[in-house]
């Protein structure tokens, strides 16, 4: 028991230095930050970004193929030829686009209204809205990645650094405008120039996402410093060394609540840390 | 090959509309929408010498027709036989080849908010029945048939003469012909000229200014990640961790 209440307090005397003066880490700094894990994603966050993942590519395989005329067609004709030899007829290919739209559309519906407080407003607080650091974020990152600025330079970023609000704000705002304009089209609400002017924001709107999921898929998945952010998308954790590294303010944040509840936690265990008064005193 | 056409015997006509009712029994088609038409014109000329027709339209099942061209989905195409057709499966009601149509010869159907247009009633056709108007005309005035077949009573009424109603403007190979002895065709073209096909603004939008846009968009990021990424590959990894 002593033993690991030193162990804590070590971490905690860590934490505590590194909370008032972000620095450059020893490689001992390194090596114990990158062998602690924190909690980034629930398991219902994990499940609605997979799922949404799958439902996108479908709509978007299935979206594109679907516009054959060729002053609207976006795919190559070989595309549209696979595809409408996978579903048989193309009838069948609009069918299975609608009904995979409904239910993409009704899980989201659904996480909005029962999820509304812990998900909804948590992800237009963490991830739609910009701060200063935020603005600072893109021009600073560009600088860096060309290696005329130093890492620790950047701004530092809360749960999600600005390039991935960015694509979260056009993805968010494209699922809306998709969300109005397919059934106007699917279930033919309003009249034909309506639906004529929806085929064009629904386009756009579906491009717009397409446009970022490179970038997305190549940051998050392929990008080494990245990577945790994917296996994140797995396992719902991160390793603190990342989290310090690129996303600064939420690891603050989120120590700070581990202080917190550690000192309630020993309290009742009447255990006195010295340590952790530092932390929680600012 | 087979390519249906008709051919509408002007001087037969007698303008009782019973083609345009059995069409509308037919397909239960809603007031005020047709998918075949009869429309009376005013009579021609003076007393004694009077000529009384009326435009007999349906859908021309062009050669170059626009309304195919004009579906985004492929839900209205062609047929071998040269019948355009409308998968109503397939279709969105979303109106652009009535806009393209030059004719009017489409509509869409409030009960399922499809488009719908006459199909020489091909159903018919291909269990060797007449179309509908055809069995229906009093006066024998539709002749139906292979034009391609020289045979055919339509092709040996087409080599004598009757003609199409298409102009300087608009032609799109139309395939409903008018046999027309008594030279009031000129009129009916007159009144019912075609008109040009119309493209509505959003989908011009679309085609010069929306996809040309995503396309670079869209290949900039695809390959500026490939490029990324190949670079990635070149120079080797090296963990955060390190």
């Amino acid at each position: 028991m002593d033993e690991r209440i030193n162990k804590l307090s070590e971490d905690i005397t860590l934490d505590h230095e590194l909370l008032n003066n972000p620095r450059h880490l020893t490689l001992e700094e390194k090596r114990i930050l990158a062998n602690r894990v924190m909690k980034k994603h629930g398991v219902a966050g994990v499940t609605l970004h997979w799922v949404n993942a799958g439902c996108w590519l479908f709509l978007i395989a299935t979206g594109t193929a679907l516009l054959s005329a060729s002053y609207l067609q976006f795919m190559p004709n070989w595309y549209i030829a696979i595809m409408d030899g996978i579903f048989g007829n193309r009838a069948a290919m609009l069918h299975a686009h609608i009904a995979v739209a409904v239910f993409w559309m009704s899980l989201l519906i659904f996480y909005g209204i029962f999820g509304f407080k812990n998900y909804l407003l948590e992800f237009i607080k963490n991830d739609l809205t910009f701060d200063k650091d935020d603005i600072g974020w893109l021009p600073a990152k560009a600088k860096n990645l060309i290696g005329k600025l130093s890492h620790y330079d950047i701004p530092p970023q809360g749960a999600y650094n600005a390039g991935q609000k960015a694509y979260a704000v056009v993805v968010s705002f494209s699922t809306i405008i998709l969300m109005i304009t397919g059934p106007i089209m699917a279930f033919h609400l309003g009249s034909e120039i309506i639906i004529q002017w929806a085929m064009l924001f629904h386009f756009v709107a579906a491009m717009a996402v397409v446009a970022g999921i490179f970038v997305h898929v190549y940051m998050a998945a392929l990008f080494p410093e990245e990577r945790p952010a994917f296996f994140s998308m797995i396992t719902g954790k991160v390793n603190e060394l990342y989290a310090y590294f690129f996303h600064y303010k939420w690891w603050k944040e989120i120590k700070t609540e581990e202080h917190e509840f550690f000192t309630s936690e020993l309290k009742k265990d009447k255990i006195h840390l010295p340590e952790l008064d530092e932390c929680n005193k600012k | 090959m087979t390519k249906y056409a008709m051919v509408i015997d002007m001087d037969r006509c007698v303008t009782c509309h019973a083609c345009e009712v059995a069409c509308r029994a037919h397909y239960e088609v809603p007031v005020p929408y047709y998918r075949n038409w009869v429309h009376p014109l005013p009579p021609q000329g003076v007393y004694p010498d009077i000529k009384k027709t009326s435009y007999v339209g349906l859908c021309n099942h062009c050669d170059d027709a626009p309304c195919v061209k004009a579906c985004p989905t492929g839900a209205t195409y062609k047929r071998e036989d040269g019948v355009v057709v409308v998968d109503k499966d397939l279709c969105i009601g979303c109106g652009l080849c009535i806009d393209a149509c030059p004719y009017g010869s489409r509509y869409i159907n409030p009960l399922d908010d499809k488009v719908d247009k006459c199909d020489f009633c091909i159903d018919r056709v291909l269990h060797n029945e007449e179309p509908v108007c055809v069995q229906t005309c009093i006066a024998g005035a539709r002749i139906f048939g292979d034009m391609n077949d020289p045979n055919s009573e339509v092709s040996k009424l087409i080599e004598s003469g009757a003609t199409s109603n298409f102009s300087s403007l608009v032609n799109v190979g139309p395939n409903i012909y008018y046999k027309d002895s008594r030279n009031v065709f000129p009129v009916v073209k007159a009144s019912f000229p075609p008109r040009e096909p119309i493209r509505p603004t959003p989908q011009k939008l679309w085609t010069n200014v929306v996809r040309p846009i995503m396309w670079l968009t869209i290949g900039a990021t695809f390959f500026g990640q490939l490029a990324a990424l190949a670079l990635q590959l070149f120079k080797g990894e090296s963990d955060i961790k390190e």
